[in-house]
């Protein structure tokens, strides 16, 4: 069947579409101090409801899919169930020798993300937590492998994060043991999104493959120690002035499904312990940092 | 039957689709490839209306997807009110319920919806947005046009007897 081939569009059609079409650039004009409100705005009102949803529809996915981890954590601790004492003494002694201190038993929120369907989701993410759970602007936003954002607007119920793939993230990072400084963002161009840079480093210090890279902490709004990624190799130098490295990522927004974010009360702590007795963190960020020439 | 009947049909396929697209969306499918069922919402919509209503239907969509995630809003705004219009003009050489056209129809719309995005946008560049066209907008819009086929499957009926609005 050939649906209304008699109605083509009318003057009044072109007309409706124009003004849509320009709202849309006005839109796209706006400054960020009415941005910011006017999208806050309409997931406060219009866009609650589908949240909300969206919300407990992740929730629900993610208590399906710790079900079937418990079982199977309950079938492998009905295994391991006689070595028990010996497990408990073992990680008594390896608490001990790491002087693990629970960094992360307090000051921090958990909350899932809320992937949406446009192109940009990655770039910044919709969390189910918001002000009523204790959230607030520039928050870090971690996941156990390391660091994916800062929250950039907060709601009662939700918040939205700026993820280290946007292209206006910044964060100050260092090279673990804080002796080499510069500055993370993602990268742009062939591979944008997909990995950073680290941009700033002295000339004078050459870092090789595979050095853990954390945040600095300067700035107060990011902890010391967060893991952001491994070195892959340099990107380019300015002859006696400066190199830019090229980093992999230790955690990618696109493919986090729950993170913790970070209150202020931990903002001038240092995180390294904790990262480095999370579960899931991977290999090369745990690695330890080859030597850093000088 | 009353003249309201076949709009109210139209409106339950809508609701439905988006009721689907908050709640079982997150169940069931992996984030990045997932099915749009919002975007077939709108292209049912919008084929099945004047091109005027299609705009503004995509233009109201597109700026609440914006709201949700703000890196560049507008940009989703822009990219579905042009679809939803041009769904809206081009319904005279779709048959809208012909499985094969409604599939080819729907993976056209999202990636050229994406296109738009992008190019409004500015988000990404050269290398990625090659990537991105030739990649991942393919196969996000192939899981789209195949929730789209579903859809048309399950509400057939209901959607053939709805009037242009």
């Amino acid at each position: 069947m050939t649906i209304g081939a008699e109605r083509y569009g009318t003057r009044a059609d072109t007309v409706v579409f124009l003004v849509c079409l320009v709202l849309s650039l006005v839109a796209l004009a706006l400054p960020e101090a009415l941005r910011t409100p006017l999208a806050a705005g309409l997931r406060r009102t219009v866009l609650l409801p589908a949240v909300a949803v969206e919300s407990q529809a992740a929730s629900s996915r993610e208590h399906r899919q710790n079900i079937l981890a418990l079982r199977a954590q309950r079938d492998s601790l009905a295994l391991a169930a006689t070595q028990v004492p010996e497990l408990q003494a073992e990680n008594a002694q390896l608490r001990a020798l790491l002087q693990l201190r629970g960094r992360l038993a307090t000051g921090f929120v958990t909350a899932e993300v809320l992937h949406q369907a446009g192109l940009t989701d990655g770039l910044t993410l919709l969390l189910s937590a918001g002000r009523d759970e204790g959230i607030v602007p520039l928050s870090p936003v971690v996941s156990p492998n390391g660091l994916l954002g800062m929250v950039m607007a907060v709601d009662v119920h939700t918040s939205v994060v700026m993820a280290w793939t946007h292209p206006d993230f910044r964060v100050s990072a260092m090279v673990r043991g804080g002796k080499i400084f510069g500055v993370v963002a993602s990268r742009r161009g062939e591979t944008a999104g997909e990995v950073m840079e680290l941009r700033g480093v002295a000339y004078r210090d050459s870092l090789p493959p595979g050095t853990p890279v954390v945040t600095s902490g300067l700035g107060g709004v990011f902890p010391r120690g967060i893991p952001l990624g491994t070195v892959q190799g340099m990107l380019s130098e300015s002859a006696g002035w400066e190199r830019t490295y090229l980093l992999r990522p230790a955690a990618h927004p696109a493919q986090a499904s729950h993170v913790l974010v970070l209150s202020a009360s931990v903002a001038g702590e240092e995180m390294e312990p904790a990262f480095d007795t999370m579960p899931g963190r991977s290999d090369t960020a745990t690695a330890e940092a080859p030597s850093v020439r000088r | 039957m009353k003249p309201a009947a076949p709009r109210l049909k139209l409106a339950a396929v809508v609701l439905v689709l988006v009721a689907a697209h908050f709640a079982l969306r997150p169940r069931l499918f992996p984030s990045r490839f997932a099915p749009d069922f919002v975007l077939v919402a709108l292209l049912f919509f919008a084929i099945r209306s004047r091109p005027g209503a299609g705009a503004v239907a995509g233009f109201l969509v597109g700026l609440l997807t914006d709201a949700v995630a703000p890196t560049t809003f507008g940009a989703t705004a822009i990219a579905l009110t042009i679809v939803g219009y041009a769904a809206g003009w081009l319904k005279a050489v779709v048959f809208a319920d012909n499985l094969l056209v409604t599939a080819v129809f729907v993976f056209a719309a999202s990636w050229v919806r994406d296109l738009l995005e992008l190019v409004a946008s500015n988000a990404l560049r050269s290398g990625s947005l090659g990537t991105q066209l030739l990649l991942q907008s393919p196969a996000s819009a192939l899981s789209t046009a195949a929730a789209a086929v579903v859809a048309l499957l399950l509400f057939r009926g209901w959607l053939r007897s709805a009037p242009a609005l």
